[in-house]
């Protein structure tokens, strides 16, 4: 008891604060990667789910999802088509419109915050409207497309091994479109406008201010707005397993749905673990990156 | 400062301009659903479309309150519990835990941090099967609770991090002149601190029921009853069985994005406070 209260007295305090929220996560989160990463080295299915010992099969899985068929393959390239495609759209269009609300006109801010809603709803619901308007008969897009000439038959969108890839990424650019505007606007507002205004008394246009003082100090604004977005877009799941569970033909397949499938429409718990770690494995490296640039950011 | 240089005549209208298309071209999506939901089946799929219900229909609402095995009110409900149960659980552990950050040194701060921040961005799939196997085992799989534990795995370390920039901005002054009055240390955390910091945590309670509201990766694998089963995975059943109700899915849609609205439309400065203070410092 002398001892719980010597911890406590010497400037531990802050533990008795803090342990709560640790254990929580370290029973609901720690826990589960690391049996997660043992699942992935043994060979668990339905049927020995409940065994009592299970049978330790070392990089088995690994090595028979990177030989056995090519979808491993296929959804490592989607993700990376799906997660560029998503993030250099939405980058342009959000700091655009960053750029156009930092004017100060009458209805800028109020338009702004309404601009948010995209970002907010359930992904679930985003899913079902653009799988609505991407609809090949019922759809407004092909519609649409037709009114101005650009096609002259509907397009089969989501069931098309061609187009499906185009429809969830324009689907996600939808949703990340606030998240870039906010994050960039809130980076032009730190710029001061004195600077401007020196730039505009030395007689610079508008393309060398751009990039003689916006984009300079815009640098890590935009480069933590990437690798953030590159995170949240390369572990997308709910989007594309409602808009096409994957297909068709697996070309929508990206390696949060495939690992789903695995573990929970073929019951091979271990292969889906596997496919979930690697996705794991390369967002911890981008994610260590961030922090690694976010850290000395900040001390500077 | 920010009335500095307000943009004026016929720059400032043509600006406006501008910003009103995008911002119609933008939230298009959102308006066509709505409108959809108010259509017949059959003017759905007329063509040319209508941009507003020849005949209104309030059917695809109303037939859901009679409905029993796809009963969207019943999924509202369970959306709620655990969309609440899960902001509770979150401000719960992370109030404290983020005081503790803010306030104190101790051995191996900087490393708690660290993870809190790398769990941020850790996918579902790496936690849904061990979860679920987990669940399995502690009898709590196809419960609510199942749900309500795993979402607050988001919103936990989401809220430290907003959090502890909020205690870390109050003056020491304060919590010291709280001592002299005769507070302890637990007392002046409850009394002094939590009032001041209230905005943050409304922000952190705001996202944490966004997440559990927005997930269907867990509502979907740790709950197999229909009946209990959130509203998210509730539109991805009916989406599988009837893909071409159009008018029903839409009126779903529509049920589940009311709560996200109205939290939009009363506490928005607290969204955006969440998001860039959220994603930017960290």
């Amino acid at each position: 008891m002398n001892k719980i209260k010597a911890f406590f007295r010497y400037g531990n305090t802050g533990y008795f604060f803090v342990l709560p929220a640790v254990a929580y996560m370290l029973f609901f989160v720690g826990y589960p990667i690391a049996s997660n990463l043992i699942l992935s080295f043994q060979d668990v299915t339905l049927r020995t789910l409940k065994a009592e010992t299970k049978t330790f099969v070392g990089f088995q899985n690994y090595i028979e999802l990177f030989t056995s068929d090519n979808i491993l393959a296929t959804s490592l390239l989607n993700t990376l088509v799906f997660t560029i495609a998503c993030l250099v759209f939405q980058f342009i269009i959000g700091f655009a419109l960053a750029v156009l609300f930092n004017k100060k006109f009458t209805i800028a801010k109020p338009i702004r915050g309404l601009l948010m809603m995209p970002w907010m709803i359930p992904i679930t619901v985003t899913g079902l409207i653009f799988k609505f308007m991407f609809g090949t008969d019922v759809g407004i897009i092909n519609y649409f497309l037709k009114g101005i000439g650009l096609i002259s038959e509907n397009i089969d969108w989501l069931t098309n091994t061609h187009s499906a890839m185009v429809a969830v990424v324009i689907a996600n650019i939808w949703i990340g479109i606030p998240f870039n505007m906010i994050l960039i606007s809130t980076g032009l507002t730190t710029i001061p406008e004195e600077l401007y205004e020196s730039a505009e008394i030395d007689g610079a246009n508008k393309f060398q201010v751009f990039k003689g003082i916006t984009l300079p100090l815009l640098k890590p604004t935009i480069e933590s707005v990437l690798i953030l977005g590159f995170i949240y877009t390369f572990k997308v799941y709910d989007l594309i397993y409602v808009m096409t569970s994957g297909g068709p033909v697996n070309s929508t397949e990206v390696l949060s749905t495939y690992s789903y499938k695995l573990s929970f429409e073929l019951f091979k718990y271990s292969k889906g673990a596997a496919v979930a770690n690697i996705l794991f494995i390369i967002l911890f490296f981008v994610s260590l990156a961030y922090l690694k640039f976010a850290y000395t950011e900040e001390e500077t | 400062m920010d009335d500095g240089k307000k943009m004026k005549g016929s720059k400032n209208r043509l600006y406006c301009v501008i910003t009103i298309i995008i911002f119609c071209i933008l939230l298009f999506p959102l308006y066509w659903i709505f409108v959809t939901s108010l259509k017949t089946e059959q003017e759905i799929f007329q063509i040319p479309p209508t941009f507003w219900p020849k005949v209104l229909n309030t059917r695809s609402y109303l037939v859901q309150l009679e409905n029993g095995d796809f009963n969207m009110f019943r999924s509202f409900g369970n959306s709620l519990v655990i969309a609440v149960g899960a902001m509770m659980i979150s401000i719960i552990f992370a109030v404290p835990a983020s005081y503790g950050i803010a306030r104190y040194s101790f051995v191996g701060k900087k490393a708690i941090i660290l993870c809190f921040l790398i769990t941020q961005m850790l996918p579902v799939s790496v936690l849904l099967t061990p979860l679920f196997i987990m669940f399995k085992n502690l009898h709590i799989y196809n419960t609510l609770w199942s749900t309500i534990f795993a979402d607050a795995t988001i919103g936990i370390p989401f809220s430290i991090l907003i959090l502890k920039n909020y205690f870390a901005s109050i003056p020491r002054e304060l919590e010291e002149a709280a001592y002299i009055d005769g507070c302890n240390k637990l007392t002046a955390f409850f009394r002094v601190l939590i009032p001041i910091a209230k905005q943050g945590v409304i922000v952190c309670g705001i996202f944490s029921f966004l997440y559990a509201w927005g997930d269907l990766a867990y509502g979907m694998t740790f709950i197999i009853d229909q009946e209990k089963r959130p509203i998210t995975a509730g539109i991805f059943n009916f989406m599988g069985q009837y893909g071409t109700k159009w008018s029903y899915l839409t009126a779903f849609a529509v049920v589940t994005i009311i709560p996200v609205a109205l939290i939009f439309i009363f506490m928005q400065k607290y969204i955006i406070s969440g998001m860039t203070s959220g994603a930017v410092k960290g």
